[in-house]
């Protein structure tokens, strides 16, 4: 396949490269009564970025990656991290610090162990959400957000 | 000598109750975030950042200190005992510390490498007091064109010391320097990359950066690369360690001779100032020569308290050395001073050429942090807490990680009470999983997003002042001193390298 799962992250880097290489093109000339310009570094970084995507991808087709396992199981538990962070970031205004944290702690202890003794962690949870709470806003002065405002 | 003096007074700022808290917690943490296999002491003071916009930067500088040199010795805690470096810069010491634990010895392993990164430590950080006044001057003298051609030097060393992957080094540090341009300009009043989002116009913060590629990404990493819990909690449980057996015999130091410890600390030093390399180099060059100039080499992997020794002097006095470049010139050498320069940054002091000279105030309480924890703390810590250090290794992991990100999370918010900041974070942190999921080093790419800044401006200062004329970079002595220096690093990392290989390929042949 040309596309291979390990060199996608590389496509990935190369399309963003030359959006990035447009972008700064956007900005004007590089060079402009001998001076440069706001575009310049942009361009040559852009351009820089481009030339390495290029030579790794190169690279990747000429030795292509050994394929996995097949009866080695896939691992998506950073995305269920991942998802965890945004719901909880996405929370942490809404519904103030302790809930949103201690809902986001247990989660990740869920993610990180095996589906067992909730209530122990949901404990473990809570205890961990209030000695941060102490730590961030008594020791060191933040300002958490709270439910009521 | 006004520059020493400042640091013997700043021992009495040591003192106070509130620092010297500040301190022990920072060695404490250092070396529990050390010694556990997975996470480094570069995580414990990236959790620490947010946490310094309520300390005042001496007290903040001091605590980074002090986990610097806490996490290089507290990596050699679980690479003696069961055989898994805490830390990369403890693998050389695992070579021979772990022999010695299975010949019963391993508490003197531990008195060992404890002695070693004492000694390595207080010779860097004195090194580091003796020396940095003077590169500071000599900093001063570096001017616009200079500066460009040192912090391009700096990014190419960087790169091209990552042996095996260089275009995957110099795309992460093209990555960096691609954060580092949006936002508005410096020269001239326009926005670059913003997209009308006005979060963006003041840039990239620092915070989020730091937190993303240190924090997040690594319980990302640990979230899709499970460690073997039980087995490294049993192997932990079947160590014995007392602590009367820590303190090594005098016939062993000197059958070690005080020319391997010296020799070590001054080679972990020299890589320290170097741009990139780290203690993983420096414990392994000092391990090589420790190997190459012993009269029985063939003891070495099987318990010789030399080996440990040297590579545990090494990435110890690697701390002095790395803050060299740091604190004279603003570029890191590795990812701790990377955010000890950010703690800088943060608190509104310009790291550069200039911070030793006017503001030496704030830098001397760290030096003397830096030699306290070496003298003091890494020896007391070893002898009060050492029989307790592998009891760490059992503490449970999904508890850990779930207060790792929290902390994370909550400590981006920290700086500008923003939720903008925690996405940002968030961002950071999948881009910097991805990209050491493929093998880029993220190093390079923090790099480039530090440095970016300023070699974009004195590349465009120094054109400007030569209407254009980019021969100035090699009529100026200063900029001429980095261009030929930099083609030395290439000469010697890129260049001879293969040519060694051919040689050796044809002599077999």
């Amino acid at each position: 396949m040309f596309i291979h799962r390990q060199n996608a992250f590389l496509y990935f880097i190369l399309v963003v490269s030359v959006g990035y290489l447009i972008s700064a093109m956007s900005l004007g000339a590089p060079i402009v009564d001998n001076g440069l310009t706001p575009s310049f570094f942009p361009i040559v970084v852009g351009a820089v970025a481009i030339l390495f995507s290029t030579v790794l991808i190169t690279q990747s087709l000429r030795n292509p990656p050994e394929e996995r396992a097949s009866d080695e199981p896939r691992n998506y538990t950073h995305l269920w991290v991942v998802a965890a962070i945004f719901v909880y970031i996405v929370a942490f205004r809404q519904i103030g610090y302790f809930i949103s944290s201690s809902l986001f702690v247990f989660a990740l202890i869920m993610i990180f162990s095996p589906l067992e003794k909730f209530l122990l962690k949901a404990g473990i949870s809570v205890l961990v959400v209030a000695i941060c709470y102490v730590m961030f806003q008594k020791l060191f002065g933040v300002r958490l957000p709270t439910l009521w405002g | 000598m006004d520059f020493i003096l400042l640091v013997i007074n700043s021992f009495s700022l040591l003192m106070d109750p509130f620092n010297l808290t500040y301190v022990v917690l920072g060695f404490l943490v250092g070396t529990i975030f050390a010694a556990i296999p997975g996470l480094t002491a570069t995580l414990a003071m990236a959790l620490l950042l947010p946490l310094t916009y309520t300390l005042s930067v001496e007290t903040a500088l001091m605590a980074c200190a002090s986990i610097y040199m806490a996490g290089m010795c507290g990596g050699s805690i679980t690479a003696t005992t069961i055989n898994i470096p805490g830390a990369p810069s403890s693998m050389m010491t695992a070579l021979d510390g772990y022999p010695m634990q299975q010949q019963g010895k391993g508490a003197l392993a531990l008195g060992h490498a404890a002695l070693g990164s004492m000694f390595g430590g207080a010779v860097g950080a004195l090194l580091l007091i003796a020396v940095a006044p003077f590169v500071a001057e000599l900093s001063l003298l570096v001017k616009t064109t200079g500066k460009f051609s040192l912090l391009a030097f700096a990014i190419i060393v960087v790169v091209i010391a990552q042996r095996g992957r260089i275009p995957q080094a110099g795309l992460a540090a093209c990555i960096g320097l691609m954060l580092a341009t949006v936002g508005l300009d410096a020269m001239e009043p326009i926005t670059r990359f913003t997209y009308g989002d006005s979060n963006l116009t003041a840039g990239i913060a620092l915070m989020p950066v730091i937190i993303g590629t240190f924090a997040i990404a690594e319980v990302l990493m640990q979230a899709c690369s499970p460690s073997d819990d039980l087995a490294v909690k049993a192997a932990a449980e079947q160590v014995k360690i007392r602590r009367r057996d820590f303190i090594p015999p005098w016939s062993d130091i000197r059958k070690i001779g005080f020319k391997c410890y010296f020799k070590s600390c001054l080679i972990g030093y020299f890589v320290g100032t170097l741009p990139g390399a780290g203690g993983s180099m420096g414990s392994f060059l000092a391990y090589t020569e420790a190997v190459r100039t012993s009269d029985e080499p063939e003891t070495f992997g099987k318990g010789n308290p030399k080996g440990i020794v040297a590579s545990e002097s090494a990435n110890n006095a690697v701390c002095g050395g790395a803050m060299v470049p740091m604190l004279t010139f603003g570029i890191p050498g590795d990812p701790i001073t990377a955010i000890m320069l950010g703690v800088l940054v943060i608190n509104g002091v310009q790291p550069g050429p200039q911070l030793m000279t006017d503001q030496a105030g704030l830098i001397a309480p760290m030096l003397a942090a830096l030699l306290f924890s070496a003298v003091v703390l890494i020896p007391l810590t070893l002898y009060l807490l050492g029989p307790y250090f592998i009891k760490m290794v059992t503490i449970r992991k999904d508890v850990l990680y779930a207060v790792i990100a929290l902390l994370a999370i909550v400590g981006s918010f920290v700086a500008t009470y923003s939720t903008f900041q925690m996405f940002m974070a968030l961002a950071m942190g999948v881009l910097a999983f991805y990209l050491r999921r493929n093998g880029f080093p993220v190093i390079t790419m923090l790099l480039g997003y530090i440095l970016g800044p300023n070699l974009e401006e004195f590349l465009r200062r120094s054109l400007a002042l030569s209407n254009g004329n980019p021969t100035t970079f090699v009529t100026n002595m200063d900029s001429l001193f980095f261009v030929l220096l930099t083609f030395v690093f290439i000469y010697f990392l890129v260049i001879r390298k293969p040519v060694q290989k051919t040689a050796a390929s044809r002599s077999k042949s």
